[in-house]
């Protein structure tokens, strides 16, 4: 026989976790994500260059950020961004940088390091 | 008389038990023709592997027949296959609906042999199946199809080789039989892009992908590029195998692929003389983890050595002894994961995917 399996009892695990609805932009440069609870929240743009995850900005090994804040112009924006599988974002800065897989998870553990304005 | 409402109505109690829903809010009843005391209509379900097949056709036919004033009732049973969430998305496959890779933790468990009967088993329910065997290590999807000869380049594009009605690529193609698959990350990387990128697919329902064993660049590299409908797992009941089915699993949780179920294979042995079942590699295996991670067992498949030896023939048990116990449970795997894949695709479409407006 084969097996039933319900709709509604699936993947309880993947469906807790916090996952953006919508990405689009806050102003010219800046990123507005709306999460699936509700919350919007401005991530500006160069703060989120900063804080870019790749190998290139981050040692791999220690966790250490390499990229240098003074090399970064304060214009920088994403020119682009594109879905990467079910699970985060690439963005392709106008710098030329690209190699930033932004997940869900990091978006969410970044939404509460963001810079106050002013 | 009874008129086009009143049927539909009539339908409406019938409950596709995979989807939780009725038949008519679901869209599968379609060209329903009232003529005086004459119905027919046409039942399209979301997969022609459906496990219910049969028991919706049952249930509408019945239901129907019930109205006063009806004396015959045709049923037409059709199937189009709904995309996955992901699939018109970047990255995707022109003309690929579903793609859905078969994993293992450890190797020597019959992923390949099981990847191979399901497409072949899907292909058989009349859905457009292609299979690409991404085992750049140790490919052995072309022994198990019987391929022989080498695919062919079309202009721009590598095309598939045709194997028992499917279209089929293997690593193995490109790589000389007495080398061996020495690469680095980057080179396995590119192998995959050029699996899945370079290669003229056509229109598939299902593009069922055997990877090699474990959790290296080949399954990062096919999760970071296209948008899966959801990974199988297939491992044998013995706790050493088990231990790294979970790795498996843990990676895809890791990269946000839905894991659609497990497939329990070499599960048990059945004695032909006395019918007595010996469980020689252990039991319960895939039962545990299906309960831990909250996926389903979507079937197991006893040790025989037909399968074995269809295998080393390159003609799949499925075709070569179709109602052998060994291709009775795949067959039923085979359903239970087409199911499956409606179940994730209607899912996704209610939770609509992330929408990129920058």
């Amino acid at each position: 026989m084969p097996v039933r399996h319900s709709y509604d009892s699936m993947s309880a695990l993947q469906k807790d976790a916090a996952r953006p609805l919508e990405i689009g932009r806050a102003n010219e440069h800046d990123v507005k994500i709306r999460w699936n609870d509700g919350t919007e929240v401005v991530y500006p743009a160069r703060f989120l260059r900063l804080e870019c995850p790749c190998a290139v900005c981050v040692d791999e090994l220690t966790g250490r950020r390499i990229v240098l804040p003074a090399t970064i112009s304060d214009d920088v924006h994403p020119a682009a961004i594109e879905r990467v599988g079910h699970y985060a974002i690439q963005i392709y800065w106008s710098d030329g940088h690209n190699s930033g897989i932004y997940t869900w998870e990091h978006l969410r553990a970044l939404s509460k390091r963001i810079p106050q304005a002013g | 008389m009874v008129n086009q409402e009143q049927v539909l109505d009539a339908l409406r109690v019938v409950v596709d038990p995979d989807l939780h829903r009725d038949i008519v809010s679901l869209g599968f009843v379609q060209d329903l023709k009232v003529a005086d005391s004459r119905v027919a209509f046409t039942l399209k379900l979301t997969t022609p592997a459906c496990p219910v097949k049969d028991q919706l056709k049952q249930e509408a036919e019945d239901a129907v027949k019930q109205l006063d004033g009806v004396e015959a009732v045709s049923v037409e049973m059709a199937a189009e296959v709904r995309p996955s969430a992901g699939a018109t998305g970047k990255g995707m496959i022109p003309g690929v609906k579903n793609v859905i890779p078969i994993a293992s933790g450890k190797g020597g468990v019959g992923k390949s042999t099981v990847a191979a009967n399901l497409a072949v088993a899907l292909s058989q329910s009349g859905a457009k199946v292609g299979l690409l065997d991404a085992d750049v290590y140790g490919p052995s999807i072309p022994t198990i199809m019987g391929i022989t000869e080498l695919p062919k380049g079309v202009g721009q594009k590598i095309q598939p080789v045709e194997a028992h009605g499917l279209p089929v690529i293997s690593s193995g193609f490109f790589i000389r039989p007495d080398q061996a698959v020495v690469w680095r990350g980057p080179m396995l990387a590119k192998m995959v892009e050029q699996l899945l990128g370079g290669v003229e697919w056509g229109e598939l329902d299902y593009l069922i992908i055997d990877l090699p064993p474990g959790t290296g660049d080949v399954q990062l590299t096919l999760c970071q590029r296209i948008p899966l409908t959801g990974a199988v797992i297939v491992t044998t009941p013995q706790p050493v195998a088990i231990n790294i089915a979970e790795k498996a699993i843990i990676m895809f949780q890791q990269l946000k692929t839905p894991v659609l179920g497990v497939i329990e294979n070499m599960s048990y042995w059945e004695s032909r003389k006395t019918g007595e079942r010996e469980y020689i590699f252990g039991s319960g295996g895939a039962d545990r983890i299906s309960e831990k991670w909250q996926f389903p067992v979507l079937g197991k498949i006893p040790l025989a050595t037909t399968v074995r030896k269809t295998s080393d023939s390159g003609r799949p048990i499925v075709l070569e002894e179709p109602d052998s116990p060994a291709a009775v449970a795949l067959t039923d795997v085979t359903k239970s994961l087409a199911a499956q894949i409606s179940i994730h695709n209607m899912q996704a479409e209610a939770e609509d995917l992330v929408k990129i407006t920058f």
